[in-house]
């Protein structure tokens, strides 16, 4: 069996890696780059725990060709966090106690980023709307709502002092 | 037996009751926490497994010569290769659910396993055994499975419970009956009697994380199993049980659980996992997918429920009757006798009787889910309460706190009930501003309440203090919703050192005592209370050290706020009071490294009692109903994570609005399930959903060192009849079927104005 | 020790219904091998599946629950979890 050779970015920083023609994003992600916060709860697109992003698109990586990647800019949850920095989603989410399980969570980080670039400051229901794609059945999504808002205004504030 | 130093309300506390950033947060928010899929080891195979294609069928033969001779197989299984279950033997269900021997019970019983190189071939490879079946007629639903002439499932199942004793098999596993007081006597004396019925369909835990296990045997047949379950020592077991080895044969690593909601109370691929690693001498691992989650794995019990209550008209309760038939899938379950313990429980009720039925059919096993068989119980008893208020022109607030249990009053069971919280929560309900707050055009607003027993068991802890004055605390409960930061908090008040100095863990079989699944809401109970009972002979093993370092009698040293304190009345020179952390530091001086245990079987685990009140808008147009504001008052004891315990409220209340809403198995005639994805089962998305106040109540369990219940169960049992009674007050309409779809809502609200125009 | 027993509704048949019983011994499994020459099949009955509840304290496994004089000894289901 012939394994494709993709070359990419993946959290910034150049990549390669081998995978079979069928193989998804989400498994070569898994399996082959090793970055296993990527989560699989569905492999059919409806639950989001398999979130990345790919040149400024949200999409599931388990509805993504690996070989798809060729050329591209992937980043995950492993990429979020700068050095010892959290990103202000992944601190608002320990504050606001956003996780249960844990499992959506990743999924559910990378999707606010991408919410949060298009719309820095987002009302309750536009938060609702543009995670749900993402599942969590833990949380009831109170806590997980609070904490991107949270986010987004801790990052508003920063922005505006930096000024 | 008596607790010791009980200090109900944790005012006071200088940790317990502070919302910690939980130790494990970190790596979950960074994606490096491991769950059991994300372990990958050096030269492992996957594994997949067969599944029946059948409901109920017979199994003539099973060739796997074809699939061994394929590309990378490494390993096939059967059910031959386990040793033989007797049907006496107290696990003979999970035994053969796990792998079919001569019958399969439902579509996705596994009937054989394959371990290849890869997971591809391992599919092929399990395409490719030939299982011949003789088809059986399928018994699908509680009728079928009741008519006279319907097929037993298992030929061995004699109704318990009967009476007389039953003499030939059947497909009704049990029958369970209370009674109290006089029917007949009670119902005379009522001035408004109601009887209905309701009807509910199988639903899913729906953890989003699908069962995963790696196991690894070494030569000399000793096998590590990394897994995703609520409780690893019961992975152990069970696996040995059915593996006919001994639980030193086992090591089981509890992985990070993503859910389980009690769907992982009970074990799937861990034997077959240990049985193809040790004969392919190389690890495996197992994954299921979305749809074998869906088909094979726990759905909880449906239900059909018949209850008649008689009222006074001053609202009192005096008479009621309930008939409940849970159908458990496949194999015998619980969920009638669960049922009958709570469909009265939550209210002081003079007369009653339950007789209740658990049956089989031809659907997966069904495993316990969150307060097992309580939503629906509640579904039948708190709408009807509803009808009984409008009846009698009672406020539905009124009604319950009339009727509430209370410290003292019987419980179904018989026994006189401990302090509960209930009556703290229906007024913290109604003390609530949502409780008089305007609605708006079609919404309505339902009130309505649950409560969960909870459960104590076994549980053991470490406390190991490191030389430089933090401490590691070790557990057996697997962490399915925060509880290591409860543990780390309990831990801190105890020692009298910051939580962040202390890290909690979950250690696995070989490395902390025996403990019990984390189930019945009882980690933070049980658990806790084995962490508090460790820390305390820690305490006790400082307090000699200090004395030793001081040269004073052990007596003479108290602990206090981290320190060990001089209180006798000798010479206090060189007698300063000396912290944890120098005492830690100079252990090797004073005797040697400081460890303490804590095991216990945990008495008294305390009810939980909740009260919902649920706002919905229903578009008459098509039926749709939008949950627009939701607040939950829950007791729990004393909350040592506030945040944590909110979580557990609002996990609980939004589970069960999917429930009611829209959640359910649609089987085929042939009984294979339809809707085995997210797509087509769906549950709530944060886009349904509103925020949802949780309000904590504290009424302290008297047999909790803090006062403790356990809260992960009680909220999934109000919404249920919560939403229902906010549907009626929108549209007139009451719904005794779930789910309440978009579809039954608009039929429901088209009877209504048809019956409105004809008359 | 003498003790009163209580029997929820349940468990009640090798009784004849009769819900309130006296037994006596020093724990609970003791209790129940008296329980059973009084009532013949009611220590089976009571054996497996069963919790007690002394003093409001819900006890899961209580053969080996030590038993005071004149406790109040209610025998009730099993409950689970999920
Ligand atoms: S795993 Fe990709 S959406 Fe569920
Ligand atoms: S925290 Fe468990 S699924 Fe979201």
């Amino acid at each position: 069996m012939t394994r494709v050779h993709v070359t990419c970015t993946i959290n910034g920083d150049p990549a390669e890696f081998l995978c079979d023609g069928g193989q998804t994003l989400l498994d070569a992600l898994r399996d082959e780059v090793g970055l296993t916060g990527v989560k699989e709860g569905c492999g059919t697109g409806d639950c989001g725990a398999c979130s990345v992003m790919m040149d400024g698109r949200l999409l599931c990586s388990c509805l993504v060709l690996a070989a798809e990647a060729e050329g591209s800019d992937v980043s995950t949850v492993e990429g979020m966090a700068s050095g010892d920095e959290l990103h202000p989603l992944q601190q608002c989410f320990l504050e606001g106690a956003a996780l249960q399980c844990g499992i959506c969570t990743p999924g559910f980080l990378v999707a606010a980023e991408a919410l949060l670039e298009r719309n820095p400051d987002p009302t309750e229901t536009e938060v609702r709307y543009a995670l749900a794609g993402n599942l969590c059945r833990c949380t009831g999504y109170d806590k997980i709502v609070r904490s991107v808002m949270a986010a987004a205004r801790s990052i508003n504030a920063g922005a505006g002092s930096g000024h | 037996m008596t607790i010791t130093e009980a200090n109900p309300g944790y005012k006071g506390y200088k940790y317990v009751g502070t919302r910690l950033i939980r130790p494990d947060g970190l790596e979950k928010v960074t994606g490096k926490a491991r769950f059991a899929a994300d372990l990958n080891l050096a030269g492992q195979l996957h594994g997949a497994v067969v599944r029946s294609p059948h409901a109920h069928a017979r199994i003539v033969s099973i060739d796997t010569s074809r699939a061994e001779a394929m590309p990378g197989v490494k390993s096939v299984i059967t059910g031959d290769d386990f040793p033989s279950v007797d049907p006496g033997h107290r696990q003979y269900d999970m035994c053969v659910n796990i792998i079919a021997r001569d019958k399969v019970f439902y579509e996705g019983h596994a009937v054989a396993a394959v371990a290849a190189s890869t997971l591809e071939q391992a599919r092929a490879a399990a395409a490719a055994v030939e299982v011949e079946y003789e088809a059986l007629q399928a018994v699908l639903t509680i009728d079928e499975a009741m008519a006279d002439d319907a097929p037993v499932l298992h030929s061995h199942m004699l109704t318990r419970g009967a009476e007389p004793p039953a003499e030939a098999p059947s497909n009704v596993a049990s029958v369970t009956r209370f009674s109290g007081g006089d029917l007949e006597a009670g119902f005379a004396e009522a001035d408004f009697v109601v009887e209905r019925e309701f009807s509910t369909k199988p639903v899913h835990q729906g953890y989003i994380e699908p069962h995963a296990c790696v196991a690894d045997t070494g030569q000399d047949g000793h096998t590590t199993i990394w897994c995703s379950s609520q409780g690893h020592f019961n992975v152990r077991s069970s696996t040995a049980t059915l593996l006919g080895w001994e639980n030193t044969r086992i090591k089981v690593v509890p992985a990070e659980i993503g859910g389980g909601f009690g769907g992982k109370t009970t074990i799937y691929l861990e034997p077959l996992a240990a049985a193809l690693s040790s004969q392919a001498g190389r690890p495996v691992k197992m994954v299921m997918t979305r749809s074998e989650v869906f088909r094979a794995t726990g759905p909880a019990p449906c239900a059909k429920i018949r209850v008649k209550f008689g009222a006074r008209s001053d609202g009192a309760i005096v008479a009621a009757d309930a008939h409940l038939i849970y159908s458990n899938g496949a194999y015998q379950g619980a969920g009638g006798m669960l049922g009958a313990m709570t469909v009265f429980e939550s209210y002081k009720i003079p007369n009653f009787a339950v007789e209740a039925l658990d049956v089989v059919v031809n659907t997966a096993r069904s495993a316990a889910y969150r307060a097992p068989a309580a939503p629906l119980t509640a579904f039948a008893t708190e709408t009807v309460l509803d009808e009984i208020a409008e009846e009698l022109g009672i406020d539905a607030m009124d009604l319950r706190l009339k009727n509430a249990v209370k410290e003292g009053d019987p419980s179904t069971m018989g026994f006189p009930l401990a302090r509960v919280g209930f009556a703290e929560c229906l007024e913290a309900i109604r003390s609530h501003p949502h409780f008089s707050a305007p609605l708006g055009p079609n919404q309505g607003r339902g009130l309505a309440a649950g409560y969960w027993f909870n459960i104590g068991e076994s549980s053991s802890a470490i406390v190991n203090l490191n030389e430089d004055g933090t401490a590691t605390v070790v557990t057996g409960s697997p962490d399915i919703g925060g509880s290591r930061a409860s543990m780390a908090l309990m831990a801190a008040e105890e020692l009298g050192i910051d939580p962040h100095d202390i890290r909690p863990v979950v250690g696995d079989t070989e490395a902390v005592g025996f403990t019990d699944i984390t189930e019945g809401s009882r980690a933070t109970f049980a658990t806790g209370r084995a962490v508090v009972e460790a820390c305390r002979n820690m305490v006790i093993e400082l307090r000699g050290r200090a004395a030793t370092m001081m040269e004073a009698e052990v007596g003479d040293i108290d602990w206090v706020d981290g320190h060990a304190v001089y209180t006798g009345d000798g010479d206090s020179e060189g007698k300063e009071p000396l912290s944890l952390a120098v005492i830690a530091g100079k252990a090797k001086r004073t005797g040697g490294p400081l460890t303490a245990t804590g095991s216990l079987e945990a008495h008294g685990a305390g009810p939980s009692f909740t009260v919902h009140l649920c706002d919905v808008e229903v578009d008459p147009e098509t039926g749709v109903v939008s949950i627009v504001r939701y607040t939950a008052a829950q007791d729990a004891g004393t909350a040592i994570h506030p945040s944590y315990v909110e979580g557990q409220i609002q996990g609980g209340v939004a589970q069960g609005v999917g429930w009611a809403l829209n959640e359910e198995y649609i089987y085929d005639s042939d009984g294979v399930m339809e809707n085995p994805g997210f797509l087509d089962y769906r549950v709530p998305v944060a886009s349904d959903l509103p925020m949802i106040d949780a309000v904590i109540v504290e009424v302290p369990n008297p047999a909790h060192p803090y006062g403790v219940r356990g809260v992960g169960e009680a909220g999934i049992v109000p919404p249920i009849p919560a939403v229902a009674n906010a549907i009626h007050s929108a549209t007139g309409c009451r719904i005794r079927d779930l789910p309440m779809s978009p579809v039954r809502v608009l039929e429901a609200i088209t009877a209504a104005g048809a019956r409105a125009n004809g008359g | 020790m003498a003790v009163r027993v209580h029997l929820s509704s349940n468990l009640r048949g090798p009784t004849g219904g009769v819900a309130e019983i006296e037994g006596s011994g020093a724990n609970v499994g003791a209790l129940i091998g008296d329980l059973e020459r009084q009532y013949p099949g009611l220590g089976d009955a009571l054996r497996s599946g069963v919790s007690v509840v002394i003093d409001g304290l819900l006890i899961a496994h209580p053969q080996y629950y030590r038993l005071a004089d004149g406790a109040q000894v209610f025998f009730v289901p099993q409950s689970a979890g999920g």
